[in-house]
Formats: C-alpha cells, structure tokens, sequence
C-alpha cells in the first residue's frame, strides 16, 4: 500500500462506513449540534445579546473614562444639579423590566393575547422614558445649560443621548414583535426574539442605573 | 421515504437556520444572506480598497521625489490639490491620511476577517451558515456604506482630510487649522459607521464560534484559523466601541462646539479659537486604546492561515499547537495594554512610559513563540513549495522583520530619537501591512480551488511572489536608514535641512519611489492571475488538491449553498493530522474515524 494514497482515493475512502459524514437522520437539524438542554435557537440569541452587551459597555466605559478624565484636567467643569423628572423615567425604566419579564411568563404559558399585552406596555412605557428624558433636557436647556454650555453638561447629554438610542433601538424590537403577533403567520424564532429582548432591556435597565450613578457622582 | 414527525424544537430549529437557496438576482448576490457570497462581497471591497490605497501610496511617492514635478491629469481631477498638476503639500497629506485610513480601515480590517473568515468559518466548523446570516449581510452593507462615505470625502470643498489616519486634535478638531471643509467629517463619520458595523460583524463571529461547531469539534480541535478569527473578533468587540465613542466626541468638538479635545487659549492663523479645558491626550488615549488590538485585528488572521498553510504544507501537525493558541490569547490580550507605547512623547509621565514599555516587551514573548513554532513545523518537514507555502513563509520572514524593529521602538528612550520618523513607517508597514497581506495572499491562493473550483496559475504566483517579496523589502529596508538621519516621516518635503536634502536621504527616497512603482506594478500580475483563474483556470475537479486536513476540503468545489448538503459533518481528531504513523495516507481529515483512517484491521486491534 502506497503511504500517501492518490486524491482520487477520496470519495471510495468515504464510502466505508460514514467516513465522518452521517447522513442526516429525518430529525436532526443538519450541519448544527443536536439541541440539547433548552431550546437551542433561544439560547443562541441570548449569547448574542451577552456578547453584544460586552461592545456596548465599552462604549460606555469609553466615554466614562473621558469623563473622569476631562473633568480632572481643568477647571472649566461645573457641575450642575440633575432634573428631578429623571427620576420619574428611572421609575417608569424600572417597570417595564417588571412588565417584559410578563411579557415572557405570558410566552411560557402560550399565552399569545398576553405576550401581545405586555409587550406593548413595555414599548409604551420605553418611549414614556425617552419623553421623560426629553423633558430632562428641556428642563437644563431653561436652566440655559446646554450641550456645549460646559463639560459637565457636555457629558450629561451626551450619555443619555447614547443610552436613549440604545433604548429606541429596543423599542423598534418591540414594535417589530407587535407586527408579527399582529399578522398572526408562524414565526419559529418568537420565543428566541422575545427572550433576548427582554435580555437586552434589562440590560438598558442596569445600564441607566449606572450612568445616573456616574452622573450623581461625578458631578 | 418515511415520513417522520420531527419534534416542534427540531423543526423550529432547522426552519430557522436553513434558508432556501435564492433564486433572484438581487438575492442571490446583492443582499445575499450566505456567509460564501457576503465573504467574497468583503474580498471584492478589499481589493477595490487595496488598489485606491496603492495609488494613493504612489502620489505620496511621487510627490516626495519631486515637489515641483506637473503631472496634468491629476491636475485635472483635483484642480485644487494639485494646481497645473503640481501636488500641493495639503494635498499629500491628503493622500497620505487616505492612504491610511483606507488600507487600514477598508482593506487590513475587512479581508481577513470579513472576508477569508465569513467564506470558511462556518465550512471549518462545519455549520451550514454564520449565527445571524441577516446580521452577517447588514455587517458588510454597513461597511459598504462606511466606504462611500469615505470615498466621498474626496470629491467635497476642501478635499480628503490632510490629519493623518489617526486623526489626532486640535488639527482634526479645529475647522480652521486646515483649509478643508466637510472632508473631516466625511472621514469621522465613515469610522463611526465602520464601528458600528465591525462590531455587528463581531458578535457574529463570536456566537458562530461558540455555538455552531460541529459534533465532536472541541475547543482544542479547532483549526489555528478559527483560533485567530474567534480572538480578532474578541479584540474588535471590545475595541471598535472605544473609537466609535471618541469619534462621536470628535465629531461634536467639530460641529456643535462642546471641547472635549480642544485646549483653551488655542489660536489658529491669528485666530482665538472659542474652546476651553479639552485635552488633546484625551484623544490620543481612545484612539491607542483602539489603535494597538487594531494592528492585531489585521495581523492575528494572516497568523492563523500561516499556521494551517505551513503545517498542510510541510506534512507536519503544527509544532506546540496548544502553545500556539496560547501565544494567540496572550497577543490579544497584551494588546489592550500597550496602547501608551504610541505616545512616549506626548508628554506622559516616566513612569507610566516605563510600564508601557515592560508590556510591550512581553509581547515579544507570544510572538517569539508564534515563531519559534512556525520554524518548528516547517523543520524536518516534506516540504511542498507551493505559491500559499512561499506567500506563508514569506509572512513569517516580514513578521520576525518587522517585529525586531518593535523591539527598538517599544523602549522610550530610543523612540524619543525614533518617533515620527521613517523607522516607524518601515516597522508597521513590514509588521501589520505587507504581512498582512502576505497572510492574504497565502489564503487567496489557498483557497482559490475551493471558492471557484479552478486553479489559479502556480508559476504566475511564484513570479508574484518573489517580485513582490523583494520589492516590498526595496521599499521598507531602506526606510530604516532613512529613519536613523533621522527622516521625519509626514513631510511634503524637506527644505534647509542639508543633510536631509542633499546626498543619500535624496537617493533612498528616489530608490524607493521605483521599487514601489515596481511592486505595484506586480499586483497587477496577481490581479491578471486572480481574474484569469476564476474564468479559464485549470478546472480542479478534486475536492481536495492539497491534500489538507480540515472539512472544507471535504465537500465539492465551490461548496453547494448549505455547504454539507444536508449531511452533518461529525469531528473525530485535532486538525493537523499529517504524517501518522501506520495511516493509510499521510493525512487524516478532521471528519475521519479512526476505522476510515487506519482501516478496518488496525482500528479493531488498536493500533
């Protein structure tokens, strides 16, 4: 026997036994692992908004450590007081975690008029904090502190403009599920796409509690 | 044939990760959703890219052998760059900043990744798709975008950006220090968008990894390949957030007047500039801290494939291959801790310059190994020399080049002397640009057969090879002594500055001008052959003409839509099995049992 056997010896080689190629059983997925523990499509969604969250937050990070930095290298910083309706959108963020997380135990029990239900709330209640928002820039602007006013107040709008377009990003998520609940057609990713909504606005959640954090802070 | 009631997982499951093969034009090459087409839609935009940035590189040439000379036609696209065909200093630091920003951005970050890893990521680990193929498409639509952006910065009032591919303020953030117009913005926009869209790509990457490897694909059975994709990917994730802040920064300096970068008390052309407080540092730090994962961004790919090139060729596995996906790891994350090495004269403190240094030293140590280990896979090994082994080992020689330089400019107080001078630009363009590319031209010829199932000429890419291997040398080996004057690099031209202008320095840089011209000129040999190829290349029936190990080379050429055609590859053995003993052949691919390997015989008594 020849010690390296020609190319053309290759599709006869395979031919014996599977040669590492199974031929696909009516019920495996084909050319993926064998789901195993949970749904498999859900899981790999919900990896993507772990891993996602890793860019997000250094994005933040970023911007955190020009923050600390620029406001120690002069004197031109003036801190300023935060708006109080901000706490009213922290409320209202608050809730809808509470509300998406109904919007999955209505996913759990099949429930299609109450996952329906509760995703909107969410959305609607997204967007109340994004006015909420809006009304805390209205409120510093009548202070006549404006995006360019200082670096402090630099700063401030420029990291609640960053979480705030995080969060319509979520909501346009949200809207999309509405639509497709809507037109009722089978949907084989609904509980992946639900799920690593949710996900991702927890996450929004945790991250607005940290960026008030830093705004209370390092004022 | 029976039929079988699937559970309601399974069918969720395979309904949603196995799109149909489209029929339609648009869909089948446009907004195509298959991770081959979105590859080879990257590697197209890469050598559009590639070919802009060559040119680019000439102007800038030809501009610093001759000042005064008149060239019409570039007179004639750019009236205002270049007046009667006279390149203006602004306009080479025009060029110069795209050649850069274009090189780096478009060509250095897309193929590698974008393009070899979409096309064979999901075939190496035998999935029939990349995690999100919509997101997959959005990625390269995105960067499609961030390119004509770019591009677009050419033809707006004031021209293309004159700030260097680094951008750094007050120059870029100042509107008045420069005669340009929206050419920054153009320019910091492009980045932003090609942020947004590398880190889609990204997360893409990481998820394929992790979750769609084949049965019995461990960890440590991954081809170096994969390794290398799966940690670049790590380094963009983490990295392109970073810039895609301080360009956002940046921008706002520019536009909407807050000051982040800009320092108070600033004039400009007798000008007081309305900024207060900001810091240039700033500035420096986001875009290092990005900057340093980024020149591994371009270069951890080319190791990957130099790896698997040298091993499949040498019929040898890969010498320490543990060591080197250790070496990988290590590089990447060394690399978020020696961003301060590129400002050891901004001022910073010695103390910190002193620990910057230590770091970057230590990445001599992974990249030694990396070395080390090539030299140890090749070293007794059946050596073939085709044009992917001469291209791999080319890089091999460019990176060791390359990298002594490192050695040089990672101390602070020999970079005071060296810095902004042509050593640097030899160093990196040796290290993360030709290397590169070598590792590029390696995949390219690699890969061919597999993606058009055609040959590409062998002794056209050896003539490629050595003409370019050479010249790329010409070009950067001399820049060293250039550097040592010392030269400053970023100059239009030099004046009063005798020993600068007349004697050597004037005749390194007309030697080098020609072998650029030349080197250039022998891409388009490469193009000819790659062109040439897919159309009348010999036909490569053979699925597997290398005889390598891994689970492309285990379906037809180019690979049919699902990539396994509805089989499911199963892994039985690490990915650089060559020469086994008692074999029947002196490889064993990665989807063969040990029954397909050592016969029937030999598996049953265990040999």
């Amino acid at each position: 026997m020849p010690a390296v056997l020609t190319p053309s010896a290759l599709p006869a080689e395979r031919a014996t036994g599977d040669g590492g190629f199974a031929a696909l059983p009516p019920d495996e997925p084909g050319g993926w692992q064998r789901p195993s523990g949970g749904n498999r499509i859900v899981q790999r969604y919900k990896l993507g908004v772990w891993i996602g969250m890793g860019g997000i937050l250094m994005f933040f990070a970023a911007l955190t450590s020009a923050m600390i930095v620029r406001q120690g290298l002069s004197n031109d910083w003036q801190p300023f007081s935060l708006p109080p309706v901000l706490y009213v959108s922290t409320l209202v963020l608050l809730l809808s975690s509470v509300t998406i997380e109904r919007a999955k135990q209505a996913l759990e029990e099949d429930s299609g008029d109450g996952l329906r239900k509760w995703v909107n709330v969410s959305a609607v209640l997204g967007a109340a904090f994004v006015a909420f928002q809006l009304l805390g820039w209205q409120s510093l602007a009548g202070r006549g502190i404006y995006l360019a006013s200082n670096p402090a107040s630099s700063f401030y709008y420029v990291l609640t403009a960053g979480h705030g377009l995080h969060l319509l990003g979520g909501i346009a998520v949200m809207a999309y599920i509405w639509v497709r609940l809507r037109t009722n057609s089978p949907w084989p990713t609904r509980s992946a796409v639900v799920e690593a909504t949710a996900l991702y606005w927890h996450f929004l959640d945790a991250l607005w509690i940290y960026i008030l954090g830093l705004l209370l802070i390092w004022r | 044939m029976t039929e079988v009631e699937v559970s309601p997982e399974v069918a969720e499951y395979t309904e949603v990760h196995r799109h149909p093969e489209p029929k339609g034009f648009w869909s089948k090459y446009i907004f195509s959703v298959d991770h081959k087409v979105i590859g080879i839609q990257y590697l197209l935009l890469a050598v559009v890219a590639v070919f802009v940035g060559m040119a680019l590189s000439l102007l800038v040439r030809l501009r610093l052998i001759c000042p005064e000379c008149s060239y019409p036609t570039l007179g004639t696209l750019f009236p205002v760059g270049a007046p009667e065909g006279v390149m203006t200093p602004e306009f080479y630091l025009a060029m110069l900043t795209m050649h850069g920003t274009v090189m780096v951005f478009m060509v250095l970050t897309t193929a590698p990744q974008g393009g070899f890893g979409n096309y064979f990521l999901p075939i190496q680990i035998g999935a029939a798709d990349m995690a999100f193929p919509r997101l997959n498409m959005l990625s390269f639509w995105t960067t499609f975008v961030s390119f004509l952006l770019l591009m677009a910065a050419f033809v707006v009032e004031g021209g293309a950006p004159q700030t260097g591919w680094t951008g750094y303020p007050p120059l870029s953030a100042v509107p008045e220090a420069t005669v340009q117009g929206i050419g920054q913005d153009l320019w910091l926009a492009s980045i932003a968008v090609f942020c947004i869209a590398s880190l889609l790509a990204a997360l893409n990457f990481i998820v394929t990894i992790l979750d769609l490897r084949a049965k019995g694909l461990t960890m440590m059975r991954l081809p170096l390949t994969c390794w290398t994709w799966f940690i670049t990917a790590i380094l963009g994730l983490l990295a392109f957030g970073v810039l895609l802040a301080a360009g956002v920064l940046l921008l706002m300096d520019r536009n909407v007047g807050t000051s982040f970068f800009v320092p108070g008390g600033l004039v400009v052309s007798d000008k007081q500039i309305d900024h207060s407080g900001g810091s240039p540092i700033l500035w420096q730090h986001l875009f290092w801290f990005f900057g340093h994962p980024e020149v591994y961004i371009a270069i951890l790919p080319g190791m990957g494939v130099t790896s698997h090139v040298l091993s499949t060729f040498a019929r040898k596995t890969v010498f320490g291959y543990r060591a080197m996906v250790y070496a990988v790891v290590a590089i990447g994350l060394l690399g978020f801790v020696v961003w301060g090495h590129h400002m050891f004269v901004s001022g910073m403190s010695p103390y910190s310059a002193f620990v910057f240094s230590i770091l970057t030293m230590c990445i001599g140590v992974p990249s030694a190994i990396k070395t080390f280990n090539w030299i140890g896979t090749m070293w007794g090994g059946k050596i073939r020399f085709t044009s992917p082994m001469l291209y791999s080992i080319g890089f091999v020689s460019l990176f060791v080049s390359g990298g002594i330089s490192g050695i040089f400019l990672g101390q602070p107080t020999i970079d005071l002397y060296f810095h902004d001078t042509y050593f640097v630009v030899a160093h990196f363009h040796l290290i993360m640009g030709v290397a590169a590319i070598f590792g590029m031209f390696a995949g390219l010829t690699f890969w061919f057969p597999k993606m058009f199932g055609r040959m590409m000429d062998e002794r056209l890419s050896k003539i490629h090879f050595w003409l370019t291997f050479i010249g790329v040398y010409a070009i950067f080996g001399p820049m060293h002594y250039l550097g040592m004057l010392p030269h400053p690099r970023r100059y239009a031209e030099i004046t009063g500055v005798d020993f600068l202008v007349e004697g050597g320095a004037a005749q390194l840089h007309l030697f080098i001008t020609v072998a650029a011209l030349l080197t250039v000129l022998a891409q388009f040999l490469f193009l000819y052959n790659f062109v040439k190829g897919i159309y009348a290349g010999k036909v490569c029936t053979d699925p597997n003409p290398w005889e390598a190990t891994t689970l492309e080379w285990a379906i037809s050429s180019p690979p049919p839509h699902d990539n396994f055609g509805g089989k499911v590859p199963h892994v039985y053995r690490g990915a650089y099995d060559f020469s086994l003993r008692g074999a029947k052949r002196d490889f064993a691919m990665q989807c063969n049992d040990d029954k397909a390997v050592y016969g029937e015989q030999s598996a049953a008594s265990g040999d």
